[in-house]
């Protein structure tokens, strides 16, 4: 049989990452190689990145006038190796316009650049930050220049990731007819709250209304989709997340007290105000536990005022932002691992900390509750069942031992593999495929 | 003459409610009264009084005919008596009519045979008292918890007086055998088992509305003729069911009743058919044959043994820590403090607290007053700590409040005692 043959549209992809989206694109692509011919464009690659069994195509390396690829090897000075994006940026950070217009796309855009190599010219897609300066015109020369590309491309499922992407697939859709498949990692809902109503808010809704298929990598996300977007349940998929395999270790804590952390940006999605709650809560009833926070985020002075106004400063210790080798290491001497977030799609660090084999603390109102039995789950405003948990859970051996084990077991029900499969389930049961 | 043989389990357990680490020294009421009431409203709504008279009506068309048997918890009677006299009331007229039997059991639905053997009994002798108060009968026959049998419980019961014991055909200790007979039980004299067909009785208890099920939907006839089929080849069909099959686990919509209705008469079609309690069928039938249970087997789940309630590191502690106070709550001769522990012996509790989400979770979830089995563990374990400190002041945790003593008629919350030492 014919392998099906996909064009993804993304936004991060590797070394280019913020958080969790362009690693979630990665592992997934790379495990549906294995069922489909994957085509991959995104803003902007590194030519060194080779990906195996992966099309990978950086429009920062397409002449846009001839569509052809440039051959870049090492005369093109411009590209930083490995680009991460400032942790403090809010991922898809955008002024909040509230009409919603889709600007033309302006060839002439200060995001294209006149690149020389060797005696040619070439005028490529080019921006420093995915995220940041003025997003709508990245997005929509992103959408022109992919929209240009792809007619010259074959492929049966246009399948495009976020609100960065879905002018790309609506174009692209509208140009050849292949039918549009968007993954939603991420909805300005989560982000912005339930009465977003800005120009991001309205082109998801759009770009979910003209597709023909939605996956959502959570039912909880899925409920949204159709309670906040009015899209009709039929046509959504939900595709929980994988995780990649890790080794994890046990550090020797440098603490006497047992310590809970959390991970993630410091911003209203997250609900770090809420982690504060919980610890000052906890301390009441046992002060020998430590907290740590790690991440940084619009929130960071709330937070600290907080934390001094809770008198808690000397069991509560802000980490700011941390590298993944970093954060690994909290994960080795961690015993709780607390995820309080408001609105949370998915939730991959709750899984990570599964795989250090810490139990995990998390608020329903997140994806990775459906697939974590082994968790202690509160909904996000609930600070003494929190508390109670984690007190519960540090204190009694039987409790902690009992809910690692339950988790280890849904660990199995959680790969890339599974997750590619789904996708491959959901083409075909909605018949984009055969 | 084979007979058909009901015997429907009553019982509600005394759940307790969300006891927070932050309660443990300073609240030492455990009940969730509100629930309770709640679920026996309900229940009763839907079940017990439909169903009571659904029966009363059978035996009196029957003209004796029709007989039945049934086994209430101590702590269901408790709340009926609480919450709804009106339905304690049907079965006593229930009781009134002469074809109902009532079974022994352990008065709080406990595990208490395989911890404590001397609570065990003293269980099972508040129970009986309980059932001879209000139905004008002494238990003739014994029902474990959740048909929870092995051989050395059946002596044990046989020396207490009994003459007969329900339990669990299991296939693995039939050997290719059918339930259809009363078997001697290993290492006892004359008490004999009644073994529960459980292919019949789950196809009422759990099949009955499953529209996948190619028998669906089943008609009393079809149901009459499975039945006869026994004819010639067994002395008694065992049917062993939860009472709340009908109208709660099978709602009336899916025509429980009427199929109810209908079955008596279906099957007393047949001459040689006949229905008899199981003191009835004790007395007329022989043992035929051994059943030998070294290993504890039970009714439930797919494994029929013990892992239901003892299936993970969680239950086990939490019933190996109720079991550890025996003594000092006995010495304390304390009528109250006797009382709550009962009720925190009540096998739902642990139950409540089974992890089994790949297999029979999803029976353990609908049953469950709790989120997650953490809940009903961390609950369950927060009041243990309270009550140990009150039952052993100074060997658990710090509590310097005294304890006031539960009433036991408390309509819901409002008569939530609290402490502020």
């Amino acid at each position: 049989m014919r392998k099906p043959k996909i064009l993804m549209l993304g936004w991060e992809f590797p070394p280019v990452i913020n958080g969790g989206l362009g690693v979630a694109c990665h592992d997934l692509c790379l495990a549906m190689a294995k069922h489909a011919k994957v085509t991959m464009i995104i803003p902007k690659s590194n030519p060194e990145f080779v990906v195996k069994d992966l099309n990978l195509i950086g429009l920062n390396t397409i002449d846009s006038r001839t569509l052809k690829q440039v051959n870049y090897k090492d005369e093109y000075k411009t590209f930083e190796d490995v680009h991460f994006i400032p942790s403090e940026l809010n991922p898809y950070y955008t002024e909040r316009k509230n009409t919603f217009a889709i600007p033309a796309a302006d060839i002439n855009s200060q995001y294209m650049k006149e690149v020389r190599i060797g005696r040619k010219q070439a005028k490529v897609f080019h921006i420093d930050d995915l995220y940041g300066g003025d997003v709508i015109e990245k997005v929509t020369v992103f959408g022109e220049l992919a929209s240009m590309l792809a007619q010259t491309l074959d492929f049966d499922i246009i399948h495009a990731h976020d609100w960065m992407t879905m002018l790309a697939g609506m174009e692209i859709k509208r140009l050849t007819g292949k039918p549009l498949v968007v993954h939603v990692h991420s909805l300005e809902v989560d982000r912005g709250g339930v009465n977003s109503q800005g120009w991001v808010y309205q082109m998801e809704k759009r770009g979910m209304e003209e597709a023909d298929l939605l996956m959502p990598v959570s039912n909880f996300t899925g409920n949204i989709i159709n309670e906040y977007y009015g899209i009709d349940y039929r046509k959504i998929f939900p595709v929980h997340n994988g995780i990649r395999e890790v080794k994890p270790f046990r550090t020797k804590s440098p603490y006497e007290e047992k310590t809970v952390l959390f991970v993630g940006r410091l911003t209203r999605q997250k609900g770090p105000e809420y982690f504060v709650d919980i610890a000052a809560k906890v301390l009441e009833k046992n002060p020998n536990v430590r907290f740590i926070m790690a991440g940084t985020g619009d929130m960071q002075n709330r937070i600290l005022e907080k934390v001094a106004q809770k008198q808690i400063g000397h069991r509560f210790h802000l980490a700011g932002f941390l590298g993944l080798d970093k954060v690994r290491y909290l994960l080795s001497i961690a015993d709780v691992y607390c995820m309080p977030s408001v609105s949370e799609p998915f939730g991959l660090s709750a899984v990570e900390a599964v795989q250090f084999d810490i139990p995990a603390v998390i608020s329903k109102q997140s994806g990775v509750a459906e697939v974590l039995s082994g968790a202690l789950k509160f909904d996000f405003w609930d600070i003494n069942q929190a508390a109670e948990y984690i007190l519960s859970v540090i204190e009694n051996n039987i409790l902690h031992e009992q809910v690692t084990a339950d988790a280890q077991k849904d660990l199995k029900n959680i790969s890339w593999d599974i997750a590619a499969n789904r996708v491959m389930e959901g083409y075909k049961k909605h018949k984009l495929i055969k | 003459m084979p007979s058909v043989c009901f015997y429907f389990q009553v019982h509600q357990p005394f759940r307790i409610r969300h006891y927070s680490v932050f309660d443990i020294g300073k609240d030492h009421f455990y009940e969730d009264s509100e629930k309770n009431k709640w679920i026996m409203d309900k229940v009763s709504e839907k079940c017990y009084l439909p169903a009571n008279y659904k029966m009363l009506e059978l035996i009196k068309r029957h003209k004796g005919k029709f007989k039945i048997s049934y086994s209430l918890s101590g702590t269901v009677i408790e709340q009926m008596e609480l919450y709804r006299p009106d339905v304690l009331q049907t079965f006593v007229d229930l009781a009134k009519t002469g074809c109902v039997e009532f079974l022994s059991e352990t008065y709080y639905h406990s595990l208490s045979f395989l911890y404590n053997k001397d609570e065990f009994v003293r269980q099972v002798k508040a129970h009986d008292e309980r059932i001879e108060h209000y139905f004008k009968q002494k238990p003739k026959v014994f029902r474990n918890t959740e048909l929870i049998y092995n051989n050395e419980l059946a002596a044990f019961i046989e020396k207490m007086g009994y003459k007969g014991i329900l339990c669990e055909g299991v296939d693995r200790l039939l050997h290719g055998k059918h339930p259809n007979h009363l078997l001697k039980p290993v290492g006892t004299k004359s008490i004999k088992a009644l073994l529960k067909n459980y292919r019949l009785s789950d196809d009422i208890a759990f099949r009955f509305s499953d529209k996948n099920w190619t028998e669906w939907p089943l008609h009393a006839d079809t149901f009459a003729s499975w039945i006869h089929k026994v004819a010639g080849s067994g002395d008694v069909i065992n049917l062993f069911m939860d009472y709340e099959t009908f109208g709660e686990h099978q709602w009336e919509s899916t025509g429980i009743f009427d199929f109810m209705d209908h079955l008596p008469r279906e099957i007393l079609k047949h001459p040689d058919f006949n229905f008899k309690t199981p003191s009835e069928v004790v007395d007329t039938y022989n043992a035929r044959g051994v059943y030998d249970a070294h290993e504890f087997v039970s009714w439930a789940d797919s494994e029929r043994d013990l892992s239901a309630w003892l299936g993970n590191n969680m239950q086990q502690e939490a019933l190996k820590k109720i079991y550890s106070i025996s003594d000092d709550v006995v010495a304390s001769d304390n009528k109250d403090l006797m009382e709550v522990w009962g009720k925190l012996q009540t096998s739902d509790h642990f139950y409540y607290m089974s992890t089994k989400f790949w297999s029979d979770g999803d029976v353990h979830k609908y049953f469950s007053p709790y989120n997650s089995p953490y809940d009903a563990y961390i609950f369950y374990m927060n009041v243990f700590a309270d009550f140990e400190a009150t039952v052993r002041p100074g060997a658990g945790k710090k509590s310097t409040a005294k304890r006031s003593t539960v009433k036991k008629k408390a309509p819901a919350r409002t008569s939530k005692k609290k402490d502020s030492e």
